[in-house]
């Protein structure tokens, strides 16, 4: 089957037009479907998952300030103890030094620093010989002097750090690592370090400020607080080898302690944020949440900012969670849906197509029997059980069937009478005019014989007149009788045609034209031929007996209405295929109402005058059946009053 | 001419039979007949006619079988046989004329109705063969 053959038939067939409209709206209701659930499940997820990072992150924030808390309460709690304040109250810090060393120790403090109460440094434990620098301006030295601790986050520069140790200073530079969507940043290298730092004013009895203690931990390159935080949030779950989430710690924009691990799986110490993040956050001092490119990975996120004990941003809190088994989960759900929806159509197909065979199998069946009904058989009854459309087109199809039937069956009573009425009447015909014409034939020989006197002699010319018309009636009469019998021969079917090879000229015209000889001397008719060599010789495949009957009707004929002393023509000519006769006389004419109506069963052209010409009414028709039968084609040309002629076709059998 | 010569005319019809009888007696030939084909089998057989004109409806047995059978016989093959009966009456007949003609079954043909002259012609012929 073709393209356009293949189109055609799924046009053409009601079940396949049905199933094809009822899987579009399933197909694009699924596609509808399966796109707004992706869609509102993937924004679900997705928003689910920066709930939880927020929360995430508040919970960090909780962590983070927990230690600024233990370093408060570390600091506080040595400040309270009696050794510092007898120490600073006795200028002896021998013992303070050692206890210091001990608290610095424990509590892995990066610096801790004893001042007196106008901020100069008495003891500085990570740099015992760093001493007597001035540190009152410092927020919260001078805040602590004040007789307020204080704890919180702080920046210190470079400068700080290295009165604080060598060490720190070293700690703290960090080199910048670009990355693809980090904000480029101006220096190259971070010098400044970010502190966790708590102070606390040492007081006497009565309240005095005899100096102020200040402890803290440098969180560059101090993984321990964001280990903390990754490990309450997240545990030690990883996925596919990368944790799950992650925390990190900025200076400015600048990451300085963090567990992201860059490609070679270090810390992304030095890497910085994206513009996006920087904006929101450092800029606008919001916070970002949302989907964001960290270092190598996509990560939801969300970043607050660090503000010193003065207000002021300092740096970033950032926790993250891996985007990836998010998107996992969401290809799976996606898959899902799709198979889903793939099996829920294939269900629906299988529905559809049980359900529209359903509808078109007895429209099928309706079909089946309209064809039966056209071919002419009588289908049985067409069963449909329900009460719907197709059903009441079935009740009045099958009851139009009924009528139908019924009708025909009548139609074919009246038919068959009809037949038996018609076989009856040419069968009384046939034997009326047989019979008639034996007594005919015996009553002519005897006129004839009496005419020729070859019987005796007639005396008078009364007795030869009467004798002569005697004659006439009775040619007459046989002339009518011979067209009734060739009547109820075709009519009764016996004239079938029985081609055989026959010299046309020979074989029928001439003996015709021999004995008509009489008739046309008697009305001093000429003959004459047209292409007579041609028409001598010709040899057709004809019913010899048959076309015998349509030349002597047609030459019959042109004696009869030609008028007397006038031309008799005959004539033939080849003619597209076909062999042209003609037979045409000179005389009346046909007036042309009456051309179409000469070939018609029991026409008879009425004269003009008075002149009486006997006839049947049959011999035209049965030249144009049998010249019909032949599958040829008859007609007549006239002028009125001048000639008429009648012209036939007959197919050359060798075409 | 001694002796006449016999013409066997062979007709259920009585009246045909005896205008055609009549005919032929005014020609001088002498005329005997026969009402169907076994009596005008029989006929030819025991007279012996130089001529049988052979209707070929006929009760009994009909005129072609007649022919048949005569022409098959060898002491009646010799015999000239003319056809008579009527073209339009029935063309199967005539078909089986033809087919007759064809064989040695008969002579010549005549139409119904036949005028006596023609008859009389085509007698004449075939007794000068």
């Amino acid at each position: 089957m073709n393209k356009t053959g293949m189109l055609g038939y799924l046009t053409r067939s009601l079940q396949v037009k049905m199933l094809l409209s009822s899987q579009c709206v399933v197909v694009a209701g699924g596609i509808i479907a399966l796109m707004l659930g992706i869609r509102l499940y993937g924004k679900s997820i997705f928003e689910q998952a920066q709930d939880r990072v927020a929360n995430d992150l508040s919970a960090a924030r909780m962590v983070y300030l927990q230690e600024v808390n233990t370093i408060e309460t570390v600091v506080q709690m040595t400040a309270e103890r009696f050794f510092i304040k007898e120490g600073l109250a006795q200028s002896r810090f021998e013992r303070v030094e050692q206890e210091l060393q001990r608290v610095k120790t424990q509590n892995s403090f990066d610096l801790l620093t004893l001042t007196d109460p106008r901020g100069i440094v008495l003891l500085r434990i990570h740099n015992p010989p760093g001493r007597g620098d001035d540190l009152s301006e410092k927020d919260m030295i001078r805040e602590a002097l004040k007789g307020e601790p204080i704890a919180g986050t702080a920046i210190l520069s470079a400068e700080d750090l290295a009165r604080e140790g060598d060490s720190l200073v070293e700690r703290a530079c960090i080199d910048l690592v670009p990355t693809e969507q980090s904000k480029p940043r101006r220096l190259r290298c971070e010098t400044s370090g970010m502190v966790l730092q708590a102070a606390s004013p040492v007081t006497d009895e009565s309240g005095r400020v005899l100096g102020v203690l200040c402890g803290g931990k440098v969180l560059n390159r101090n993984g321990t607080i964001v280990d903390r935080i990754r490990d309450t949030l997240f545990g030690e779950k990883t996925y596919r080898g990368r944790d799950v989430g992650t925390a990190t710690i900025f200076l400015w924009d600048l990451r300085i302690a963090t567990n992201v691990r860059t490609v070679d799986g270090e810390r992304a110490i030095g890497t910085s944020v994206s513009s996006d993040v920087y904006e929101r956050v450092l800029e606008q001092g919001g916070r970002y949440t949302g989907r964001a490119f960290v270092v190598h990975s996509s990560y939801i996120t969300a970043y607050e900012p660090i503000r010193d004990t003065a207000g002021k941003i300092v740096g970033m809190l950032y926790v993250g969670i891996l985007e990836q088994p998010f998107l996992d989960i969401r290809n799976e759900v996606i898959y899902a849906f799709l198979g889903v929806a793939v099996v829920g159509m294939i269900i629906t197909f299988m529905l559809s197509v049980v359900l529209t065979k359903s509808i078109t199998r007895p429209v099928n069946k309706l079909v089946k029997a309209t064809r039966e009904l056209s071919a002419g058989s009588f289908p049985s009854e067409v069963r449909v059980y329900s009460n719907d459309e197709i059903g009441h087109l079935a009740d009045t199809f099958n009851s139009m069937s009924r009528d139908l039937c019924r009708t025909m069956e009548e139609k074919d009573a009246v038919n068959k009478n009809l037949l038996e009425l018609n076989q009856r009447y040419l069968e009384l015909l046939g034997f009326t005019t047989h019979e008639l014409k034996q007594p005919l034939e015996v009553l002519n020989g005897y006129l004839i014989m009496l005419q020729n006197e070859s019987i005796g002699t007639l005396t008078t010319s009364q007795q030869r007149e009467a004798i002569g018309d005697m004659r006439i009636n009775v040619t007459l009469m046989t002339d009518m009788i011979q067209k009734y019998l060739q009547l109820s021969k075709i009519e009764s079917g016996e004239l079938s045609v029985h081609r055989r090879r026959t010299k046309v000229y020979p074989e029928i015209v001439q003996p015709l034209l021999t004995g008509e000889e009489q008739r046309l001397a008697s009305r001093k008719m000429a003959l004459s031929f047209e292409n007579r060599e041609v028409l001598e010789h010709l040899e057709l495949d004809v019913d010899p007996l048959l076309m015998r009957i349509v030349f002597s009707n047609l030459i019959d004929n042109a004696i009869k209405y030609g008028r007397k002393e006038g031309t008799i023509t005959v004539g033939y000519s080849p003619h597209n295929g076909f062999h042209r006769f003609h037979v045409a006389n000179e005389g009346s004419g046909i007036p042309p109402q009456f051309l179409n109506r000469v070939f018609e069963k029991f026409a008879r052209i009425g004269k003009a005058g008075n002149v009486k010409v006997m006839g049947t009414g049959l011999g035209l028709y049965n030249t144009r059946v049998i010249v019909e039968k032949h599958g040829g084609k008859i007609w007549v040309e006239s002028e009125e009053g001048r000639w008429a002629d009648f012209i036939f076709l007959i197919p050359d059998g060798h075409l | 001419m001694n002796t006449k010569e016999k013409i066997l005319v062979v007709d259920d019809y009585p009246s045909d039979q005896k205008m055609i009888t009549m005919a032929l007696e005014s020609e001088n030939y002498e005329v005997i007949t026969a009402s169907d084909g076994k009596e005008g089998i029989a006929k030819a057989r025991s007279e012996k006619p130089d001529l049988i004109i052979m209707d070929v409806m006929m009760p009994e047995e009909d005129g072609l079988d007649a022919c048949r059978e005569l022409k098959s016989d060898p002491a009646c093959s010799h015999i000239p046989i003319v056809i008579h009966t009527s073209i339009h009456d029935s063309p199967i007949i005539l078909r089986e004329f033809q087919k007759v003609t064809e064989s040695p079954y008969a002579d010549a043909y005549i139409d119904k109705p036949c005028n006596p002259e023609d008859l009389v012609a085509v007698v004449k012929k075939c007794l000068s063969r």
